[in-house]
């Protein structure tokens, strides 16, 4: 291109010059400022190729319901002139819109899937139907998917032209199984949430097992299916050094044993004490409604946090149980 | 924000202008209604009741020098000052509070309550009401202002005398037992102690002195001054179980109590809070293992230390110890003003000149100081403060 201009600019000299040869015959007001001969011509009269005017876009010729998948077959980069959507991207100047997409590069840069409509990919489906298996017609709801295959393995596989088939991704295997498809008593959730750590997601109840240790997809899939094994049968077990688990351990407060117990205990004992009434022992002061209750509060308030609820529930069974009016 | 200080329009701001003025608002707003929104002729507490919601009545200057020589806070003190006149304005949880107050069994063990709510809401004026109210009912009253100040900022820390491992707040605690003193001079005479108490070689107390000496000796002595602190806490709390006299425990910002300290050693180690002489005791006192009264108290993030300044619910402010060593307390919510008290806290300004703005007694002035202060007493107070 700068050749282009340099060549330009030299062949513009001889041009002017021969110009102002001709400027007594011209007269001014019929002298072109630039000069290029008539449009028509190709072939220029100075020996350089010029540039034809531009043809109007493609998009001027498609009908509305032309196949669109023959205009965008692969994945192919972003082409103003072929696609007929006035679409416009980038940021506006102050009191401006958008740029254009002729000529804008933001829209070149992005990845688009021009080339995958749905009728596109209706049509992948018909030519990949033939090399399908009937799905099994007794499974039919997403439920009885999950109970008779609880555990789903994703893996990927990568098609490129390239000088090598293989591709380092294809090795790495996702294991995804639920919690409660599992045979875990209390205990054995419990530490087995604990020794996987991140990978349980709370609120799905979902265990995730990602490997790609192994430099095979085979292999690692066997490994997944191995630590899946490992941790069912360990979280089963009880070693000696869980007995010493103590309160800071805990995921959620237990109400048996702690703090809360006893203080309230002392305080009915002293309550009692003031009132002369001894009859009652430990375990019956334990198992009243009020307790009951007041235990409900203490557990919610401490899992979920401080809120209207909780406190105002809180508030109402503490004043239920010093007898408050 | 339209508004600007006229200063040519309000001139005199003294006690005399309210009769001339008066008129002048008379003329403008209903008669005889500014006063009886705002203010109620109830000055005891003990009567104070539902019909009395939003209106202030008059603290008398003898019960501020005595039950309030150091609990009010500073903003208020200010005010005090500058109106010539002390006015609390009765509000719902401090309402409650006394209802629970005056149907206490004292042969229970202590209840405790706990004030929380968010920054400027008016927890420790609830905090005074009650302890008005329980002062004027002749309890002893054991009123400590905030107890963040002893975690915090202490130049001379001693090692304690009674206990090795413990520290002394020589300065802070002969402080508050001056204040201790004049807020309680009758009872200091009629209680004994009950054990002997040896300061060092040369002074003692006998058993069956009366408590006063023993609050003389921490004022006199600086270096004991801890150690009296302690001795006073653990004789109420003995004695009040037997029905002489009636306790009540408030303490201020009691979250401090289980919070951190920014406090060290010599060699820069941390001091936990329980290894402070005051604050062991202190703990010691809000445990409900005594009968005879009841405890007030409130938690504050004002002051607190490591805590985030969005924190207002008791248990992010008090933790797990805290929550664990409070169990069971009864946990009342202030909350911002209610319209009627905001009407009524605008009547009481403008009654006292304080809004000097001509706008402030429209209702466009009212609505926009709604709106920026969004009913918050503390926040209406600092806006007021300006006008």
């Amino acid at each position: 291109m700068a050749a282009a201009r340099l060549s330009a600019s030299l062949v513009l000299q001889p041009r002017a010059r021969t110009l102002r040869a001709f400027s007594t015959s011209v007269s001014p007001a019929t002298r072109s400022p630039r000069p290029s001969p008539s449009t028509t011509e190709r072939t220029s009269r100075y020996g350089r190729p010029l540039r034809r005017k531009a043809l109007p876009p493609r998009t001027e010729k498609m009908a509305v319901d032309q196949d669109w998948p023959s205009v965008y077959p692969v994945a192919a980069p972003f082409k103003p002139s072929a696609v007929p959507l006035p679409v416009r991207m980038g940021y506006p100047v102050k009191r401006g819109v958008p740029m254009a997409k002729e000529g804008n590069l933001e829209l070149l840069k992005i990845p688009n899937f021009l080339h995958l409509t749905p009728v596109a990919i209706k049509r992948h489906c018909e030519a990949l139907k033939d090399f399908c298996t009937e799905w099994p017609a007794a499974l039919d709801s997403d439920e009885k998917c999950r109970k008779h295959f609880p555990i789903e393995i994703d893996t990927a596989g990568y098609v490129s032209a390239g000088p090598s088939v293989r591709n380092p991704k294809a090795r790495v295997v996702t294991l995804r199984v639920k919690l409660s498809s599992l045979n875990l008593d209390d205990h054995a959730k419990k530490k087995l949430i604990k020794l996987v750590g991140d990978r349980y997601c709370k609120s799905t109840d979902v265990l995730t097992i990602k490997t790609d240790r192994c430099p095979l997809k085979r292999q690692n899939y066997d490994y997944a299916m191995y630590l899946l094994t490992v941790l069912y049968h360990e979280s089963w077990k009880t070693e000696e050094w869980e007995k010493t688990k103590t309160e800071a351990d805990m995921e959620e407060y237990v109400w048996k044993d702690s703090s809360s117990e006893k203080n309230i205990l002392e305080t009915l004992l002293q309550i009692k004490a003031a009132e002369k009434n001894l009859e009652l022992s430990k375990e019956e002061l334990l198992g009243t409604e009020e307790v009951e209750e007041y235990r409900k509060s203490v557990v919610s308030l401490k899992n979920e946090g401080d809120n209207e609820n909780t406190l105002s529930q809180y508030k109402e069974s503490v004043k239920r149980l010093l007898n408050l009016t | 924000m339209t508004f600007e200080l006229d200063p040519g329009r309000f001139l005199h701001i003294g006690t005399q202008a309210p009769q001339c003025l008066a008129a002048h608002l008379d003329n403008q707003v209903a008669t005889e209604s500014p006063r009886a929104i705002s203010r109620t002729s109830e000055n005891d507490p003990a009567k104070h009741g539902e019909q009395h919601e939003g209106q202030h009545y008059n603290i008398s200057f003898q019960d501020l020098k005595t039950v309030f020589s150091h609990g009010l806070p500073p903003r208020f003190v200010m005010q005090v000052k500058t109106f010539n006149e002390a006015c609390l304005m009765v509000r719902r949880p401090a309402l409650e509070l006394l209802h629970y107050l005056k149907n206490t069994n004292f042969a229970h063990p202590a209840v405790r309550y706990v004030f929380y709510g968010e920054k400027g809401t008016g927890k420790t004026l609830s905090l005074c009401h009650s302890i008005h109210f329980c002062a004027k009912q002749d309890w002893l009253i054991l009123h400590i202002p905030d107890a963040h100040l002893w975690v915090k900022n202490c130049r001379d820390l001693l090692q304690s005398t009674y206990n090795k491992q413990r520290f002394d707040q020589p300065l802070e605690a002969s402080t508050w037992l001056k204040n201790f003193k004049t807020a309680n001079e009758h009872f200091l005479s009629q209680i004994k102690v009950q054990e002997k108490y040896v300061w060092n070689k040369r002074e003692s107390t006998e058993k069956g002195s009366p408590l006063g000496e023993v609050v003389e000796q921490g004022i006199m002595r600086v270096r004991n001054a801890t150690d009296a602190v302690g001795i006073v806490l653990k004789e109420l709390k003995r004695q009040s179980s037997s029905g002489i006299f009636r306790l009540l425990v408030a303490v201020d910002g009691v979250n401090a109590l289980w919070g951190r300290t920014t406090l060290k050693r010599e060699d820069k180690s941390p001091i936990a809070p329980e290894e402070l002489a005051f604050i062991y005791n202190l703990r010691k006192m809000v445990k409900n293992d005594w009968q005879g009264g009841a405890i007030v108290l409130t938690v504050s993030q004002t002051g607190s230390l490591f805590k985030p300044r969005k924190a207002y619910l008791p248990q992010e402010l008090l933790g797990k110890e805290g929550f664990d060593a409070l169990d069971p307390f009864i946990p009342i919510l202030v909350s911002n003003y209610n319209p009627k008290e905001f009407e009524s806290c605008i009547h009481y300004y403008l009654e006292n000149n304080w809004l000097q703005h001509e706008k402030a007694h429209t209702e466009e002035g009212k609505k926009e100081l709604l709106f920026l202060s969004n009913r918050n007493p503390g926040q209406l107070e600092r806006l007021c403060a300006y006008l």
